[in-house]
This record gives C-alpha cells, structure tokens and sequence, in this order.
C-alpha cells in the first residue's frame, strides 16, 4: 500500500522510484489523490506560526569559556579594571537620549478589582494596568530602553505576582520572584 | 562558522515552534527553551551545534516534564487533556490554538513525532536517531499520526 508516500512527499523524503508510483497513484485514484491536497492543506496549518512573537531569553555564551581560559584570569582582572574605569568616566558625563520601544504588558486575572506593574524601568513605582473590556485580561503599554528589565504584578494593592508567560525569572533580596524581559531595539 | 549567535539566531523559530506544538504549553516552553540553549553551551562546543542535537535536548527536557507531571498530578486530573492556559492564550496564535487543542488528543508518541518532524526540518533518518525508533516505522507512524489529526481537526471544526 502506498498511502504513506503523501507523508514521505510532504516531507521531501521520496526517491525516483517512489516518485513515479506516487504520481501513479494521484492520476489513477481520485481518493487518494483528495487525501494528498488533505493532507497539504492541513500541512500548511500546522507548518504556520504558533505564537506572534518568539520569546527572549536571557543567554550567557560566555559561560563555558570561563572555565576553558583560567590562564587568563590576570588579564581578565587587568581589563576588568580598565572598564570600571571607562564605566565611571561613562556616568559622569551626560548621558545621550535613550531610543525606546513600546512594550505590551498583558495579564489575565479575571477576578481582580485592581492590577498594577512595578519594575526596574519605573524605579519600582506603581503603574496602574486598564481592563481590557471585561474579559478578565488587564493591559499597559511602556515605552521600554534596550536591556534587561525586572518586573511584576501587583494584584488588589498587595498580591505580588511574576508575569506567569515569561520563564525568565530570579528571586529578589525579599524573597519575591521577578520575571526578567530583555529588550533589544 | 557556526558560532553559538548563529546558531540561535537559525534555529529558535523552529526549535521554540516545536516545543509549544509538543507541550502545548507556553511557560513551559520557554523554560525548556531556556534550559536547552543553556546545556548547548556549557556542554558542547561550537562544531557540535546541530539541530539534530538541540532537539534531543529539547525532547528530553520536555519528558522529564511531562513525567514529572504526571507524577504529581491527582488521579482526577489524569485522564482529560487540560484546556489552554488563559495566561497563553493571548501569546499563541487565535489561528493556531484550535491546532494545538486537536494535538492534545494524540497519542503521546503520535505527537511526539509529529511535532518534531513539522518543526524541525529533521530527515526521516535523524528522526529516527532522535527518536529511537526505525525509519520505516518512522515512515508508517508519521502518516498515520497526520491522519488521525485530520480526522480529529474535522471533527472540531
């Protein structure tokens, strides 16, 4: 039986021969060849983007090569010096306007009365978040600078909540959890 | 040269695809993504990068969660497939969910090489490396699992 030749020529895997039969089969047999466009047409469903939007991930390549380079670790804490440096003279000189990109921020706590976001881009500052409608999602958009921001949710005033779409986190001194977003522009 | 950027940059799409259409679940995709990329770069180098490679990571990751799960879940949650998260819903695509939602009733290992033969660009060959099964049962079980998810998206259409 040839019925798994659609799959194989779905996925680019038919040889000549194989080839030839599957063509045979789609001009001899009208079922068969319905189930070929089937099967296509589902392809292109579930070959079509998941999400919107990939995920950022905060990622150290580095990490390895520390261990792999120890016979450098005086030059490393020679230059370390010298970037302090360069990082001190870099703050006390005034400091070039920041482009920004706007950030959606979406919750969905359908029975809250009150959700607000606090985050290293507000100085930890409460921004209230407006109800989407009555269906239970809560949104805000922030204008975000490049780089790795914390952030959480506070829900009725005082319920601290990490943004549960984002796998990113770290724990802060209090015992909290942040989510971290990473902007790049 | 394949450096750990290029690689990232080529392979996320896909790979992040993938764990979502395997788990169906956005959080844990991103950890698991997360987790992946991590143990690619402090346990292989850079001429080790393969897709072939990454996946095995990935599904590995994602049966240990499953498992996990599985473990700790009570008996009455067991049996019926949970409907999508709605801290997700707003992420996965409106298109895509009623996609995902036929995928829950898949036999696991239907799902699992499914989903990875979509998302993967994987031959039948390093499928069946993945996978641990042979590449003619490869062959047979990819288009039953297609198939059956036909059978099982016209019924919720």
């Amino acid at each position: 039986m040839s019925d798994h030749l659609i799959s194989m020529y779905i996925d680019d895997e038919l040889d000549l021969d194989e080839k030839i039969a599957f063509v045979e089969s789609v001009h001899r047999d009208e079922g068969y060849k319905n189930d070929a466009v089937g099967l296509l047409q589902q392809e292109k469903l579930i070959c079509a983007d998941v999400v919107a939007h990939l995920p950022r991930l905060s990622l150290r390549e580095q990490r390895k090569s520390r261990h792999a380079f120890n016979w450098l670790r005086p030059l490393a804490a020679a230059t370390a010096a010298l970037a302090a440096a360069a990082v001190f003279l870099f703050l006390f000189r005034p400091a070039p306007e920041q482009p920004l990109q706007p950030f959606r921020f979406v919750i969905y706590q359908p029975d809250a009365s009150q959700v607000e976001l606090v985050g290293s881009f507000s100085g930890w500052g409460r921004i209230p978040l407006k109800s989407a409608g009555g269906s239970g999602y809560w949104e805000i958009t922030v204008d975000l600078p490049e780089g790795d921001h914390r952030f959480s949710y506070i829900i009725e005033g005082s319920r601290r909540l990490a943004d549960p779409t984002i796998g990113v986190r770290e724990t802060d001194d209090f015992g909290g959890e942040n989510s971290i977003l990473s902007v790049r522009l | 040269m394949n450096t750990f950027k290029d690689f990232y940059s080529r392979q996320r799409h896909n790979f992040f695809s993938y764990l979502v259409r395997r788990s169906g679940d956005y959080d844990l995709a991103c950890e698991i993504m997360q987790e992946s990329f991590t143990r690619l770069i402090e346990k292989y180098s850079a001429d080790q990068f393969t897709p072939k490679l990454l996946f095995t990571i990935g599904r590995n990751l994602i049966y240990d969660s499953l498992r996990r799960k599985k473990d700790n879940a009570p008996l009455s949650d067991a049996a019926e497939p949970s409907a999508v998260d709605p801290n997700h819903a707003l992420l996965v695509r409106e298109e895509y969910r009623r996609v995902l939602a036929a995928m829950k009733h898949l036999e696991e290992d239907e799902r699992d090489l499914i989903t990875l033969v979509v998302s993967s660009d994987l031959s039948y060959r390093e499928v069946a490396d993945v996978t641990g099964i042979s590449e003619a049962n490869v062959k047979v079980k990819i288009h039953r699992a297609r198939k059956k998810l036909r059978s099982l998206m016209g019924r919720e259409r």
